[in-house]
C-alpha cells in the first residue's frame, strides 16, 4: 500500500472532497514519506493550506511530517535544531518552535496556524485513489474511468478517527500503514443474552495492521455508528494509520484515517426495508428489531456524512428546516426512552433529557391553535375561480378561492416541473469526483448522484421522485362555511365529460364491455362521497340544489338502493349514464370491505371501481387508523382524494396521520416516518419540533378558514347573523328536588362506601351510573325509572344494575310516584261556568304584571287568573317569606297543587292532525270562541319541561313562524317532551339515532320545507354533527354535555351558513345540581 | 333595569284617569318614585287639607308592596311622626293584585276612619281614646297649620 502510492503524495493536500476548512487542511501531517520519495517539492498553488515539503529527516522517534503539519514548512536546519533540542519529542519540538524558545528568530508566516491539540481531531487523508482503483476490481482504469454498472463499492469520502491500542510493542504499526477495519464477530452465539444487551455492547471495531494482527480498537464515539454501517452492509471501511507512537503501549491513542466506501448492497436493500407500515400495531408497542435497525442506520448515516463532510447537493426545503441534528435527537431520544429502565445509555451525551411522563400525547388547545395558524394564514388575495356553468348556486368569494385551490390541487399532475421534484425526505449527494488525493475517481455511467433519506436511513441510486399520489387534500373549513358546496362546485368544475374523448386517458377510445370480473374498473366520471349516514340525504339534496337541471346525476348508494351494480353503472363505456356522484355512508364502505374477500370486482360494489374522486365527509370518522372503517377507506381507489372535516385533529396528532394516510401523501402516509418525525419528538416534549413538522405536513394539504376570520376590510368571511346563548337556571320543584336529593345521598353513600373499601376504581361504572341518574333527574325524574334504555344511550346501560336497585327502593319509588301522580288526576270536576268565567278573563290583563292578555293564563283553586309565571312567582315569594300562600285576589290560601293552566285550543288553526282529546275539553256553547281546557300545572312534568314549554309558547306569540330545535342527550327525555308538545298543540318532529335513513331524510325535508312552526326534537348524538338546520332560529339545549364543544357543534347546526335571522340559544341548567358542576367542567375545558 | 310593564301601565292610568282628590306624579329621573298628594276626606278632621306623600316602588314590586309615607305633618293615630302609615295592605295583606291607585284610596279612607285600636303613634292613639273631640280638634288644627293647599 505504502509502496504503491508515493507518486500520489504531492497531491495529498487537496484530498478532501470539499475543502471546507483551512483548519482541516493545515493539519495534514501525514506519515513521513518513505525515503524513496524525495521528490521535487511540488507545492501546489492552493493558497490556503501550508505546503508540506516532504523532507526526509525521519529518524525513528521524530515525526517530521507531524511537526511540519503543525507549524508549517521549515528549513531542514531548523528541523534539526528542533529535533536535537526536543530530544526527539515532536510535541516538545512544536512547543519549542511555537514559543520561540528554540532560540532562532525564524517566524515563518504559517507558524501560529495550528495549535497542536487539534491534531487528534483532524482527519488526515490520502491514498484513496490507489485503493479505489485497486478495489474496484471489475473495472479497468482508464484515465477517467467510466463504469457502466455500479461497482461493488464506491468511494464516498474519508475522515479521521481515533482508536486506542490493545497491544504494546514496537513496530506494530507504522505511519501510512494500511489498516484493516474489522468488525468483531466474536459474540454471535444465539441466545446468550437478551438481544438488546448484546446489541448494545457489540459495537467494537478492531483494526489490524498490514500483517493482519489486531492492533487496537476504534474509540466508541466512532465505533457505535461505524459498527452499524458495517453490520448492515452499507459501507466498508479502510484505514490508514496517520499517527502512531513509535513505541506503542496499550491504550495509546492512534490516529487513523478511514476511507469509506458505499457498498452496492446498501442500495439494493432499500426496498425491502422501508415498508413497515403494515406491521405497526399499537403505538405503544415496543420497537421491533427492524425498526431498531432502521433507527441505528439512520443515526449512523447522518454521522457518517457529518464526518466525511459531505453535503447534499440538493435538499428539500423542509428537510433543511429540520436539521439533521434534530433528527438525530429524535432517534436518540427514542433510544433513551427505551433505555430508561435499563439506565445504560449508549449514545454519549447529546440527547435531550427525556424524563417525560407517558401521557404527552394529547394536544393542548394552544398547540392545536398554533398548528392551525399556519394552515389558516389564508391569503385573501388568492385567485378565484368561477364554477362551471352547470353549477347553480352563487359562491362567495372565499368559496371561489377554495375552488381555485382545489382545482389547482387536482391538476397538479399536469404541471411538468412537479414531476421533477425530489421526494421531500430525500437528499441528493454527488459521488465524489476525486478522491482525497485529487485523483479522479471512476465514474459510473448515469450515476453521478446518490440519494439518502436521512429519516429512514435508506439509500438509493435512483432519483426518488416525489410521487403524485395526493391529487387532493384536506378541506378543513370550519363548520358552516360551506364545505359541501365548495366540494360540489369542484365536482362540477373539474370533471371528465363522457362526450369528449379523453385523449390522454387512452382507454376512453376503447370502450369495453364491463365484465363483472375481479378487476377494478375505472370510473372516470364518478365522484364517490362517503359521509355519515345522517348526512346522506343532505348531500343528495344539496347536490340537487347546486346543480342545474340534469347536469349532475346523483345516486345514493345505501340500503335497498345498494342493489345496483356500481361497476356496470359507472364504467367508462356507460359514461353517458354513469352517476356523477355516488353518495354512501361509512357503514356501507365498512360492510362491503368486510364482505370483500380479495376480489374487488366480484360484487360490483364500491370497491370495484377506480373513481375519479373520493370525498370523505366528516373525515374524523376515520381518525383511528386502526379502526376497520379507516382501513376500509384506505382501500378505496381514486385519482383524487379529498377529506372534509372541521377538525383534522381531534385529540392527538395521530388523528391527522389517518387522514394523511388516506390521502396517500408520501411519505407521511408511512407510519414509521410519522412516528420518528412527529410522534417521538412530541412524546419527548419536543413540541415545537413536532408541531413544526406537522405544520409543514399540513401547509400544502390543508385549506382552512374559520368563521371568525376577517377579510382585509374587516368584514366577516361569512356574515352570519348574531347568536346569543343564554343559560336559564331552572329551579326544581320540591318533589323533583326530593328525588334528586335522594339519589344524591345514595350516590354519596355508595361513593363513600367504595372509597372506604378502596374499590373506588373498580366501581367507577357505578359512580358513572349514579351521575347519570342525577343528570336524568335534572331533566325529568321519571327518566331514572326507565327500564328500556334507548339504544344510543350507551352509557345508560351501565346503569342498569343499579337501576334495579333503585326501582326496588321504596323511598325513591314513592317520591317519584308522588311526582307523577299529581298530573294524572282529572280536572273534570270543574263546572262549565268556571270555564266560562275563565274564558272571559282570558283576554283581560294579568293582575300581577299587567300583561294583556295573560301569558299562559293560570287559575288558582279559587278561580282567579293570572299569568302562570306571575302566579308561581308570587306563591314562591310568599313561601320564601314563610307565609302560607294566599290568593292574590281573595286571599284564600292557595294549595300549590291546585293550580291549573288554561290550555287554549286556538294555536293551530285547521290542523286536524294535532287535535288531541286527552285533555278535558268541556263543550262550549259557542264554536267561535276558542275552546279552553284546564290542566293541572305539573302534568307537563319536570321544571325543565315547563320552562321549555313556556319558551315555546312565548315564541309562538312573538313570532308564530319561527321554528326551533330542541337537543337532549336522552332520547327518553325527548319521549317525554313529545306528549307535552302534543298537549299544547305544538307541532313537532323527531330525529334520533334509532330512525332509519329514509325516515330521517323525510323528517329533515319536512322540517325544512314546511311552513309550520315546527319544533324538532333531536338527540344530541344523532343530530350534533353535520346536519343543516338553518331554517330554525331557536335552539334549546335541555341538558349540558361534558364538553361544550359538543353542544357548540349542535348549536352550529342552526347557526351556520344559510342562517338569515338571529339565533337565540337557551341552555337549561338546574340550579344547584350536577348540571352546574358540568358547566364548570365545561369552562375548565374551554380554557385548556 | 327596565321598568316593568305593570308600572308603566299603572302610571299611564293614574295620569289618564285620575282619582278625585288624589294625584301621583312620577319623578322624571326615577319613574319608581312618585310625588303623591291626597286631599283630606270630607267630614273628617283632615277636610280641606292637602297632604303630601312620597311613594316608592321597590324592585320586586308588585310582589312586595310600595313604600309610602306622609311628608306633611299629620295628627293621626295610625300615622307616626315620621309619616309612616300603619295599614294592613301595606304590610301583610299586600297582594300583587293591588295597585298604587288602590293603595292611595285606602290611605284616603284611613284618614276618614282612624283606627286607634291598632295604633302606630301611641300618644296620638291614647289621646284619641281618652278625649276623641280634643284629638279631632288637634287634628284639624294640624291640618290647618301644615296641610295648606
Amino acid at each position: 500500500m505504502d509502496a504503491a502510492d508515493p507518486e500520489a503524495r504531492p497531491h495529498k493536500r487537496r484530498r478532501f472532497v470539499e475543502d471546507s476548512s483551512p483548519v482541516v487542511e493545515s493539519i495534514q501531517r501525514h506519515s513521513p514519506p518513505p525515503p524513496t520519495s524525495s521528490l521535487p517539492d511540488p507545492t501546489p498553488p492552493s493558497p490556503c493550506p501550508p505546503t508540506v515539503t516532504p523532507i526526509d529527516l525521519t529518524s525513528d522517534g521524530f515525526n517530521v511530517s507531524l511537526l511540519q503539519a503543525v507549524v508549517g514548512d521549515l528549513p531542514s536546519s531548523v528541523l534539526h535544531t528542533l529535533e536535537s533540542r526536543s530530544g526527539g519529542d515532536v510535541q516538545r519540538a512544536i512547543n519549542l518552535y511555537l514559543d520561540g524558545s528554540w532560540d532562532r528568530p525564524a517566524p515563518p508566516a504559517a507558524a501560529p496556524r495550528q495549535p497542536s491539540i487539534q491534531r487528534t481531531f483532524t482527519p488526515p487523508q490520502r491514498r484513496i485513489e490507489s485503493e479505489s482503483n485497486k478495489t474496484s476490481t471489475h473495472t479497468t482504469t482508464p484515465p477517467i474511468p467510466t463504469l457502466t454498472s455500479n461497482p461493488e463499492r464506491r468511494y464516498v469520502g474519508s475522515f479521521g478517527a481515533t482508536g486506542w491500542a490493545t497491544k504494546s510493542g514496537r513496530g506494530l504499526l507504522r505511519h501510512s500503514e494500511k489498516v484493516g477495519i474489522e468488525r468483531t464477530r466474536v459474540r454471535e452465539p444465539p441466545g446468550k443474552r437478551k438481544v438488546a444487551f448484546l446489541k448494545k455492547q457489540d459495537v467494537i471495531i478492531r483494526f489490524t495492521n498490514a500483517r493482519g494482527e489486531e492492533v487496537g480498537r476504534l474509540e466508541n464515539e466512532y465505533a457505535t455508528w461505524i459498527s452499524t454501517l458495517v453490520d448492515q452492509k452499507i459501507c466498508s471501511f479502510e484505514g490508514t494509520c496517520v499517527y502512531v507512537p513509535d513505541r506503542l503501549r496499550t491504550n495509546d491513542t492512534i490516529d487513523l484515517r478511514l476511507t469509506c466506501y458505499m457498498l452496492r448492497s446498501a442500495f439494493d436493500a432499500r426496498n425491502i426495508k422501508s415498508s413497515t407500515n403494515g406491521t405497526t400495531t399499537l403505538f405503544e408497542a415496543q420497537e421491533s428489531q427492524e425498526e431498531r435497525d432502521l433507527r441505528l442506520r439512520q443515526v449512523a448515516l447522518v454521522k457518517l456524512f457529518e464526518a466525511i463532510n459531505l453535503h447534499p447537493t440538493r435538499i428539500n426545503e423542509m428537510a433543511d428546516r429540520h436539521k439533521r441534528q434534530g433528527l438525530l435527537q429524535a432517534a436518540e431520544s427514542a433510544e433513551n426512552k427505551e433505555q430508561k429502565s435499563k439506565s445504560k445509555p449508549t449514545q454519549p451525551g447529546s440527547s435531550p433529557p427525556s424524563d417525560e411522563g407517558e401521557d404527552g400525547e394529547e394536544l393542548e388547545q394552544d398547540q392545536l391553535d398554533s398548528l392551525y395558524k399556519k394552515a389558516q394564514s389564508f391569503d385573501f388575495n388568492t385567485p378565484e375561480m368561477t364554477p362551471a356553468d352547470t353549477f347553480a348556486l352563487d359562491l362567495r368569494k372565499y368559496q371561489r378561492q377554495a375552488l381555485h385551490w382545489m382545482v389547482g390541487k387536482e391538476r397538479e399532475e399536469t404541471a411538468e416541473h412537479r414531476n421533477e421534484s425530489m421526494h421531500p425526505l430525500w437528499e441528493e449527494y454527488a459521488w465524489p469526483m476525486q478522491d482525497a488525493d485529487n485523483k479522479p475517481l471512476p465514474l459510473v455511467e448515469d450515476q453521478h448522484m446518490f440519494y439518502v433519506n436521512p429519516y429512514s436511513g435508506d439509500l438509493s441510486l435512483d432519483f426518488p421522485r416525489q410521487e403524485q399520489n395526493c391529487l387532493g387534500g384536506i378541506l378543513a373549513d370550519e363548520m358552516g362555511l360551506g364545505k359541501t358546496i365548495e366540494m360540489l362546485s369542484l365536482i362540477h368544475t373539474h370533471r371528465n365529460m363522457p362526450t369528449r374523448e379523453e385523449g390522454d386517458m387512452g382507454m376512453a377510445t376503447l370502450p369495453r364491455l364491463p365484465k363483472s370480473s375481479d378487476a377494478v374498473e375505472p370510473a372516470p366520471y364518478t365522484t364517490l362521497v362517503v359521509a355519515p349516514m345522517s348526512l346522506l340525504a343532505q348531500w343528495a339534496s344539496e347536490a340537487e340544489k347546486a346543480s342545474k337541471e340534469g347536469s349532475l346525476r346523483t345516486l345514493v348508494y345505501y340500503g335497498s338502493e345498494k342493489s345496483a351494480n356500481l361497476q356496470t353503472l359507472c364504467c367508462e363505456s356507460n359514461g353517458a349514464n354513469a352517476p356523477n356522484v355516488i353518495i354512501t355512508s361509512y357503514g356501507v364502505v365498512l360492510s362491503e370491505y368486510t364482505a370483500m374477500k380479495g376480489a374487488r370486482g366480484s360484487q360490483g360494489g364500491i370497491f370495484s371501481l377506480d373513481y375519479f374522486r373520493i370525498i370523505l365527509d366528516e373525515a374524523h370518522y376515520i381518525k383511528n387508523r386502526n379502526s376497520k372503517t379507516a382501513k376500509a377507506c384506505y382501500e378505496l381507489i381514486a385519482k383524487h382524494r379529498w377529506v372534509l372535516t372541521g377538525t383534522p385533529i381531534v385529540n392527538r396528532l395521530e388523528d391527522l396521520f389517518s387522514l394523511v394516510r388516506f390521502l396517500k401523501v408520501e411519505p407521511w402516509s408511512n407510519f414509521s416516518f410519522w412516528r420518528t418525525f412527529i410522534t417521538v419528538p412530541f412524546e419527548s416534549k419536543d413540541f415545537l419540533r413536532a408541531l413544526d413538522v406537522v405544520q409543514t405536513v399540513l401547509e400544502p394539504l390543508v385549506l382552512r378558514r374559520t368563521k371568525d376570520m376577517k377579510t382585509p376590510d374587516g368584514q366577516a368571511l361569512v356574515p352570519l347573523p348574531p347568536r346569543t346563548i343564554e343559560i336559564e337556571h331552572i329551579e326544581l320543584s320540591q318533589d323533583e328536588q326530593d328525588v334528586y336529593d335522594h339519589i344524591y345521598m345514595r350516590a354519596k353513600s355508595v361513593f363513600n362506601a367504595n372509597a372506604d373499601a378502596g374499590t373506588l376504581l373498580k366501581s367507577y361504572t357505578t359512580i358513572f351510573a349514579q351521575i347519570l341518574r342525577l343528570r336524568q333527574t335534572c331533566d325529568h325524574p321519571v327518566l331514572t325509572r326507565y327500564q328500556d334504555i334507548v339504544a344510543d344511550e350507551a352509557d345508560a346501560a351501565l346503569a342498569s344494575d343499579l337501576q334495579k336497585g333503585l326501582s326496588d327502593d321504596m323511598d325513591l319509588g314513592s317520591l317519584i310516584d308522588r311526582f307523577t301522580s299529581e298530573g294524572e288526576q282529572d280536572v273534570d270536576r270543574f263546572g262549565a261556568h268556571v270555564l266560562q268565567q275563565i274564558q272571559d278573563e282570558q283576554e283581560s290583563e294579568c293582575p300581577i304584571c299587567s300583561e294583556e292578555p295573560m301569558i299562559d293564563q293560570a287559575v288558582t283553586g279559587c278561580w282567579h287568573s293570572a299569568c302562570k309565571e306571575c302566579l308561581l312567582n308570587y306563591i314562591n315569594h310568599q313561601r320564601d317569606k314563610g307565609i302560607t300562600p294566599l290568593c292574590f285576589n281573595c286571599r284564600k290560601p292557595i294549595n300549590a297543587r291546585d293550580l291549573f293552566e288554561v290550555v287554549r285550543h286556538d294555536h293551530i288553526p285547521n290542523d286536524d292532525d294535532h287535535i288531541f282529546s286527552d285533555t278535558a275539553t268541556p263543550g262550549l256553547p259557542s264554536t267561535q270562541r276558542p275552546r279552553v281546557s284546564l290542566r293541572r300545572i305539573g302534568i307537563t312534568g319536570s321544571a325543565k319541561m315547563q320552562a321549555l314549554l313556556t319558551h315555546l309558547k312565548a315564541l309562538r306569540r312573538e313570532s308564530p313562524k319561527t321554528k326551533s330545535v330542541v337537543f337532549s342527550q336522552f332520547t327518553s327525555f325527548l319521549d317525554l317532551i313529545e306528549p307535552a308538545l302534543t298537549r299544547d298543540q305544538i307541532p313537532f318532529l323527531r330525529f334520533d339515532g334509532t330512525m332509519a335513513q329514509k325516515a330521517r331524510a323525510a323528517v329533515l325535508t319536512e322540517f325544512a320545507s314546511s311552513s309550520k312552526p315546527y319544533v324538532l326534537l333531536l338527540s344530541l348524538r344523532a343530530g350534533g354533527v353535520g346536519l343543516n338546520l338553518t331554517c330554525a332560529s331557536r335552539v334549546f339545549m335541555m341538558d349540558p354535555w361534558w364538553s361544550f364543544a359538543v353542544e357548540a357543534q349542535a348549536i352550529d347546526r342552526v347557526h351556520r351558513m344559510g342562517q338569515e335571522s338571529e339565533v337565540k340559544v337557551v341552555r337549561f341548567v338546574v340550579r344547584g345540581s350536577i348540571e352546574e358542576k358540568i358547566l364548570r367542567i365545561q369552562d375548565r375545558k374551554k380554557f385548556m | 333595569m327596565a321598568l316593568p310593564k305593570r308600572i308603566i301601565k299603572e302610571t299611564e292610568r293614574l295620569m289618564a284617569e285620575p282619582v278625585k282628590g288624589i294625584s301621583a306624579v312620577p319623578h322624571e329621573d326615577n319613574l319608581r318614585y312618585f310625588d303623591v298628594t291626597i286631599e283630606g276626606p270630607e267630614q273628617s278632621p283632615y277636610e280641606g287639607g292637602v297632604f303630601k306623600l312620597e311613594l316608592f316602588l321597590p324592585d320586586d314590586y308588585p310582589m312586595t308592596p310600595p313604600k309610602i309615607r306622609f311628608l306633611t305633618k299629620i295628627y293621626h293615630p295610625n300615622i307616626d311622626r315620621l309619616g309612616r302609615i300603619c295599614l294592613d295592605v301595606l304590610k301583610g295583606n299586600w297582594s300583587p293584585a293591588l295597585q298604587i291607585r288602590t293603595i292611595l284610596l285606602s290611605i284616603q279612607a284611613l284618614l276618614g276612619a282612624p283606627n286607634p285600636d291598632d295604633p302606630l303613634a301611641n300618644d296620638v292613639a291614647q289621646k284619641w281614646k281618652e278625649d276623641q273631640n280634643a284629638a279631632i280638634e288637634t287634628a284639624r288644627q294640624w291640618t290647618r297649620e301644615h296641610a295648606k293647599p
